[in-house]
């Protein structure tokens, strides 16, 4: 009897499978779009979450930047007029780089030369960490180490001997805490420490007359009227006495930054005034009593009523000098801007902590999210599987490989999850935008980060294919397994 | 036709049913009178299931010849394990104990990517309830089993309209399952079939889901292709009608074999089988 060759089934290619499967999809539309709706809002979820912790982290850097620019000319009025103590010099250095003006500006003030700066400039920073390093110990932990011994006088105590003997025991019973250096650096750093407060205690001595210099010429003067000045006559004094300003911008923009802040005091008293409060009650519609400043600011938006509110002050016989309707429309703005830098900056106090950025509770609630999709995946692929049970067994009987069945089941679920995780990273980004432009205020709209939203968008259906393709091999390898003779079996 | 040429020269003086079945099966050769080799051999071939602690013999020693060319119909009662007789043959199932040989391949020596080559190419499956793939068109159903086998989409679609022709639906080769009547799904089923020209089909009840008229236009067909292509069939039925056309019959009764006979032999008494076969 003559022997047949049987040989192993060949592979259906990649390609005949997809377009098989997609077919599959296309003629069970609607159970595909019930699975793809559950992928797409846990997706949309995932997106949701993700732009959301990337938009508060760019809000986040912008806000601080544009804080520090309108806090310039607090942080100046402050400089002039505060020596600070011997902490807040080491502070101050340690936060500035080398070369920097605030940098050039301690070593003028001190008289120091460069290589004398620089070592001071690495203490301070050595400084900062070690009472940064006892800042951060609980309560009991820093008891035993260092005592009740707060800021400078850390090094104080760790100088005496029986202090540090407590440091060092305390250090070896505490195995949860590592030391930010090591020991000897810190015996090292503790025999410097009465060069660097001396140091520090120079620094702090030529700020104090710098600033005794200015006091002459201020003469009782409001430090924010002669800041007004300080692209003029008054720099010029203040970089006598010291102070490193650069002409150019800083001191143009806390000049700017100063006369505002004047008329904004200015227009803050006319709330005394009866007649400026009458025309706020008449626009607001509410009693002159209930009138304050917020609703000035806000009616102050627009142009006409801000020309009238001027005609008011005249008629009140307040100063009006330097102020016009424009001026007024653009401090509203200007504050309502600040408003809302301040608001961001409160919003995005906890950005860019936990997992991702997220938060802890954010990151689980996450997981628990994708856990109950890919459940949910799971499920309607065994349904879909079990409903499928004859076309799976005769696909067999025509030959078809288990490889086959499994990799359709898997490939249709990863379709889904494509289409779902597309629609769903779409509608996620759009309300993380929306929610956060309502919730920052549209000033905000250039900081969105649009690359690494993109970037997140991508991931997020990348997460949404895998999802569905792993929720997908339990059901597929159920449809692999089932043995063809189904196909005999009548419904 | 050939069963009538050779019904003269092979007419064996028969006795009782039981001792009929002994020398047809011993014979196959002679049913068809066109020679040819054994395609199908079961050796006391056995399956058993356990049911709940219970356990249920569904076949108790088969052995049966099927040679190629041969139409035979497979009868009994539901419950009497001629499913499970289909599953062994059709390499869907494996058996408890006994053989069971494909074109002389032990399908018990195969692995999982050997017996899906069998079922793609040796085999060819008709459900009683068609099967046909619902989202897949006439023609896809049919070049399916191609694809399976390897065969260049090309050459896939010129064959598979071959067959549609052979079967009359080569006008109709776009149309989904749902859009065609039960006969046009069954006779896309027998082409789909034949897509890797097999060495036998089975087919599970063809008729039992048509009307007279087009379970009749079905049995044509597979007659048709018995007759013109040589194709080896083995068909479970209910239909009286397929006895007009098969060579053999095979009755199965509690596991096993009743009555093998050639259709000569059992135009003598149909009267007595009358009642049995439905």
């Amino acid at each position: 009897m003559k022997q047949i060759h049987i040989a192993e089934q060949p592979w259906l290619g990649l390609g005949r499978t997809v377009r098989i499967t997609a077919d599959g999809i296309r003629y069970r539309l609607f159970r595909a779009s019930v699975t793809v709706a559950v992928i797409a809002v846990a997706v949309a979820f995932l997106m949701n979450v993700l732009g959301e912790s990337l938009i508060k982290r760019a809000v986040a850097k912008d806000t601080r930047e544009r804080i520090a620019q309108i806090r310039l000319v607090y942080d100046w009025s402050a400089r002039l007029t505060n020596p600070g103590s011997v902490e807040s010099v080491l502070s101050d250095l340690a936060a500035c780089q080398p070369g920097t003006e605030r940098f050039r500006e301690m070593q003028g003030l001190g008289g120091f030369t460069d290589a004398r700066m620089t070592a001071f400039h690495q203490d301070a920073c050595q400084g900062l960490r070690y009472i940064a390093f006892f800042g951060d110990l609980d309560y009991a932990k820093r008891r035993s180490a260092i005592h009740t011994a707060r800021g400078i006088g850390i090094f104080e105590r760790l100088r005496s001997e029986a202090g540090m003997k407590d440091f060092r025991t305390a250090m070896a019973q505490i195995k949860s805490v590592r030391f930010v250096t090591s020991f000897e650096d810190l015996e090292q750093f503790l025999g410097r420490t009465p060069q660097l407060l001396a140091e520090a205690q120079t620094v702090l001595d030529g700020r104090r007359a710098a600033i005794a210099q200015i006091g002459t010429v201020l003469a009782g003067r409001p430090v924010l009227e002669a800041l007004a000045d300080v692209d003029g006559a008054f720099g010029d004094v203040a970089r006598k006495a010291g102070f490193i300003l650069d002409t150019a911008t800083e001191a143009g923009i806390v000049a700017d930054q100063a006369k505002r802040l004047l008329d904004v005091i200015r227009l803050e008293k006319t709330m005394d005034s009866e007649k400026c409060r009458q025309l706020l009650a008449q626009q607001g519609n509410v009693m002159p009593a209930d009138v304050n400043v917020m609703m000035m600011w806000k009616y102050l938006d627009s142009s006409r009523f801000s020309t009238r509110y001027l005609d008011r002050m005249q008629e009140s016989g307040l100063a009006t000098d330097g102020l016009s309707p424009e001026r007024l429309v653009s401090l509203a703005e200007a504050r309502k801007e600040n408003t809302d830098l301040l608001r961001a900056e409160m919003l995005t106090l906890d950005a860019g902590r936990g997992f991702m950025g997220l938060g802890e509770r954010l990151a689980w609630l996450l997981f628990v999210s994708m856990l109950v999709c890919g459940i949910g995946i799971c499920n309607a692929m065994l349904m879909t599987v079990t409903e499928r049970f004859t076309e799976i067994a005769t696909l067999k009987c025509l030959g078809a490989l288990d490889g086959f069945i499994m990799l359709m089941f898997v490939l249709e679920s990863s379709i889904l999850g494509i289409v779902g995780g597309c629609i769903g990273a779409v509608l996620g980004a759009l309300i993380a935008l929306g929610r956060m432009l309502v919730a920052f205020g549209i000033h905000f709209i250039g900081a969105m980060p649009a690359t690494e939203i993109l970037i997140g968008m991508a991931a997020s259906v990348a997460m949404g294919m895998l999802l569905a393709a792993v929720a997908a091999v339990l059901p597929s390898y159920q449809a692999a397994r089932l043995a063809p003779m189904e196909a005999m079996r009548i419904e | 036709m050939s069963a009538d040429n050779t019904m003269d020269a092979n007419r064996e003086p028969t006795g009782t049913a039981p001792a009929a079945a002994a020398a047809a099966a011993e014979s196959p050769a002679a049913t068809t009178g066109k020679g040819g080799r054994v395609i199908i051999r079961t050796v006391g071939l056995k399956k058993s299931y356990l049911m709940k602690d219970v356990v249920t013999e569904a076949l108790r020693g088969v052995d049966v010849e099927v040679i190629t060319g041969e139409f035979i119909s497979v009868m009994g009662p539901s419950g009497s394990g001629k499913s499970t007789f289909f599953n062994m043959i059709g390499a869907l199932d494996s058996p408890t104990t006994g053989r069971v040989f494909i074109d002389e391949v032990d399908v018990a020596q195969l692995t999982a990517e050997e017996l899906a080559y069998l079922r793609c190419h040796k085999i060819g499956y008709i459900f009683q309830s068609y099967n046909l793939i619902k989202y897949m068109t006439a023609l896809e159903n049919v070049t399916t089993p191609m694809a399976f086998g390897g065969v260049m989409p090309d050459e896939a679609r010129e064959r598979g309209m071959e067959l549609l022709d052979i079967v009359g639906l080569k006008d109709r080769w776009h149309h989904r399952p749902i859009e065609m009547s039960g006969g046009q799904q069954q006779r896309v089923a027998i082409a789909r079939s034949l897509a890797n020209r097999p060495s036998v089909l089975l087919c599970d009840e063809p008729t039992a889901n048509l009307d007279l008229r087009t379970g009749q236009e079905i049995l044509d067909i597979l007659q048709r292709l018995n007759t013109n292509q040589n194709v080896t069939i083995i068909c479970a039925t209910h239909d009286h009608r397929m006895m007009d056309i098969c060579h053999r019959l095979m009755w199965i009764r509690d596991g096993q074999i009743e009555r093998l006979a050639r259709r000569d032999q059992v135009q003598i008494e149909v009267g007595s089988i009358g009642g049995e076969t439905e």
